[in-house]
């Protein structure tokens, strides 16, 4: 059994062993083992060169992973919180999302960014974003947002032998919320851009990824006391994202609801939506609904309340079963 | 202000020059490059000044959507070619520095295909003119935002260093970058690591039309090396073999893992800062006909005059030819086939995503 923050660890361990052009790189990922222990008894096992303690700069350590993907290593830089991601964000944008295309295929740079993410810490807005919208809109950068242990496992081995840069996100309420058993294999990997259907179901279809799926399962676990069947899906990837699974099975229902904690306006679950719309709108016996955060910066004092939590989940499915 | 040819003195408060501008060589230690080299380094900057008037001409005429003219920095461009070695090191040039480019081996067809964003264009013409791109070269493809270049020139090195290849990396950037914020983060963690690589900073004290002193309360760029624990160096970059002697010394010392350097060509920008750009608005006839008088070809040129190793004829004679190089690769340009629409969807990951090729299928049927 092994927490989601454990798994980052040893998944990152046994990709150094089977690969020695993976590298770890961060502020504190060195003896500190990160200020998560995401990188935790890594420094011991690998030495300085592999597990590199950086300056305090998002731009240095994003950019240099850059400079040493395109000269033939595998970094995985660790951006402390996914909010302070924004220095470094020109590097992702304008250097590591168009190398390929801007070099017509001559470099590539195969390097994953984890940050944790997501609010319900206390941690205000500057310990609490969910950013991903920013990535998905730039085209060359994939975008990982795993629920449990062994997707992260999965995905993690995934991203790092990706040839394209990953932005890898990691759902911090989580990362000791939930325990599990996760595959052995150290070859376990799960493919980007599937979905997984985390509980069938007949009534209607509850869509959401990373942290909010915490609150999207407690919904499902409240509406089968009241003999509603949701259908939970967990998009895990979101560039690219799984639309083919998403449209068979909204199709199927008729009805979904959508769950994600980042705002309201362009949610990543604002272009789900309207995929759904422009597909299958015949299909709908219901327009589709988002449970979102809110059109404000993240809040310290309503820390829980921002969040997409299962009441509100709950009112959206009533709406949407009732239309 | 110099020891000796393999140690000069960092933080000099005068430009390290070593030839005249009458073209005699002032240094204490002898030139020991062979007279080919010496040629090739004039005729470089020969062709160099030649392509940026034939850019400008492909500009006026629609052949070319921008330039960004080089005149003026060819002393620093091509001394920073010969300064490293082709093939093993790696440049990461910005857009200024087709000079540069172009003396480390980028054949012309490649280039002139960049700036006219032909189908030959070994980048696929996906990048507006004045972005070099060379994977045989290990030439860093440009990119337009200024100064995002140096932090993966510096990740570059540091790969470099902890695999023990060898390899130094030289990048180089104007003035105006050293503003930006990626010019600290990737200036500073070289420091910190000690990395291979020299920053070549091609002052010519103008970031479009923004003075140097709004650019900077600094005396020069080359002192704030000291800040982040290298030496830097401050050299007339009009003089291509002080560039080249420094710049070398330069490279050689991060190969021998004593690492980075910070080296300061000043030169002067003798066009506009681009097609789109207007200078007379912001600068006199007489300031630019005072900084021609320190053209950096005119004093290679004398240097190598004194020396016997060049000629009015043997002007001529490479100007004709290089010329006529010009021509026979706009002529093979100007054959070319259009660049396919479809090119527009690849290269964006290693294999095309479902939604790209979607996009692509619904767009072209």
């Amino acid at each position: 059994m092994q927490t989601i923050v454990q798994t980052v660890a040893r998944t990152l361990a046994e990709e150094m062993q089977r690969d020695e052009r993976v590298v770890v790189m961060g502020e504190d990922v060195g003896k500190r083992g990160g200020v998560f222990l995401a990188t935790e008894g890594l420094f011991d096992k690998f030495g300085p060169d592999r597990v590199m303690d950086t300056p305090l700069s998002e731009a240095a350590i994003i950019g240099a992973a850059v400079g040493m993907a395109v000269h033939g290593l595998r970094p995985v830089a660790e951006i402390q919180f996914a909010d302070y991601v924004f220095p470094g964000f020109d590097q992702l944008v304008s250097q590591a999302a168009k190398l390929r295309y801007r070099s017509g295929g001559t470099f590539n740079a195969p390097m994953v960014v984890r940050m944790p993410a997501g609010g319900g810490v206390k941690g205000g807005h500057h310990h609490s974003q969910n950013p991903e919208t920013h990535f998905v809109h730039t085209p060359g950068l994939k975008v990982v947002y795993p629920s449990t242990p062994s997707d992260t496992k999965g995905l993690l081995k995934t991203a790092i032998r990706d040839e394209d840069p990953v932005v890898f996100m990691e759902p911090k309420r989580l990362y000791r919320a939930i325990k599990e058993e996760v595959p052995d294999d150290p070859d376990f990997t799960v493919p980007l851009g599937k979905a997984k259907i985390r509980q069938t179901g007949d009534d209607l279809v509850l869509i959401s990824y990373g942290g909010s799926m915490a609150e999207t399962a407690k919904a499902a676990e409240e509406l089968a006391k009241q003999q509603i069947s949701a259908e939970v899906i967990d998009l895990r990837s979101l560039m690219p994202w799984d639309k083919e699974t998403v449209l068979e099975r909204v199709a199927r229902l008729g009805r979904v609801v959508l769950v994600s904690e980042s705002p309201y306006t362009l949610n990543f679950m604002s272009e789900v939506s309207a995929c759904i719309c422009e597909e299958i709108l015949d299909s709908l016996l219901a327009p589709p609904l988002r449970v979102t955060g809110f059109d404000t910066p993240y809040p310290y004092a309503q820390d829980r309340e921002y969040l997409p939590g299962p009441n509100r989940i709950l009112r959206a499915v009533q709406k949407v079963l009732e239309y | 202000m110099i020891a000796d040819k393999q140690n000069f003195s960092p933080f000099n408060e005068e430009p390290i020059s070593l030839i005249s501008q009458a073209g005699e060589w002032t240094a204490p230690f002898a030139c020991d490059l062979k007279d080919e080299q010496l040629k090739t380094m004039y005729q470089q900057m020969l062709a160099a000044r030649l392509m940026d008037e034939r850019f400008i001409k492909l500009q006026r005429s629609g052949k070319m959507s921008f330039v960004a003219p080089h005149s003026g920095h060819e002393a620093a461009q091509i001394a920073a070619a010969h300064a490293v070695r082709v093939g093993t090191d790696w440049l990461f040039p910005y857009y200024r520095d087709y000079g540069m480019t172009y003396a480390l081996g980028e054949p012309l067809i490649e280039i002139f295909a960049q700036v006219t964003g032909s189908r030959l264009d070994t980048a696929k013409a996906r990048q507006m003119p004045m972005h070099p791109s060379s994977k045989e070269l290990n030439i860093f493809t440009g990119a337009s935002a200024i100064a995002s270049h140096i932090p993966p020139a510096v990740g570059a090195a540091i790969s470099m260093k902890i695999r023990e290849t060898g390899q130094v990396v030289l990048t180089s950037f104007g003035d105006g970058a050293t503003s930006e914020g990626d010019f600290h983060a990737a200036i500073n963690y070289a420091g910190a690591q000690g990395a291979p690589v020299v920053f070549l900073c091609e002052n010519n004290r103008l970031a479009i039309s923004v003075d140097f002193n709004k650019q900077t309360g600094a005396e020069n760029i080359a002192i704030k090396a000291k800040a982040y624990g290298m030496p830097g160096y401050l050299v007339d970059g009009m003089d291509v073999l002080a560039c080249y002697y420094v710049l070398q010394e330069c490279v050689e010392n991060a190969r021998a893992g004593l690492g980075p350097s910070l080296v300061e060509a000043q030169v002067q920008r003798f066009g506009a800062h681009s097609s789109a750009d207007d200078d007379s608005i912001y600068r006199s006839k007489e300031e630019l006909e005072q900084m021609r008088q320190r053209d950096p070809l005119l004093r290679m040129r004398r240097f190598l005059e004194n020396q016997g190793l060049w000629s009015e004829r043997d002007e001529n004679l490479f100007k004709k030819e290089i010329l006529g190089e010009f021509q026979a690769i706009i002529d093979t340009l100007a054959e070319a086939e259009k660049v396919p629409l479809e090119w527009m969807f690849d290269d964006v990951y290693a294999e095309m995503l479902p939604h790209i090729a979607e996009q692509k299928k619904d767009f072209l049927g």
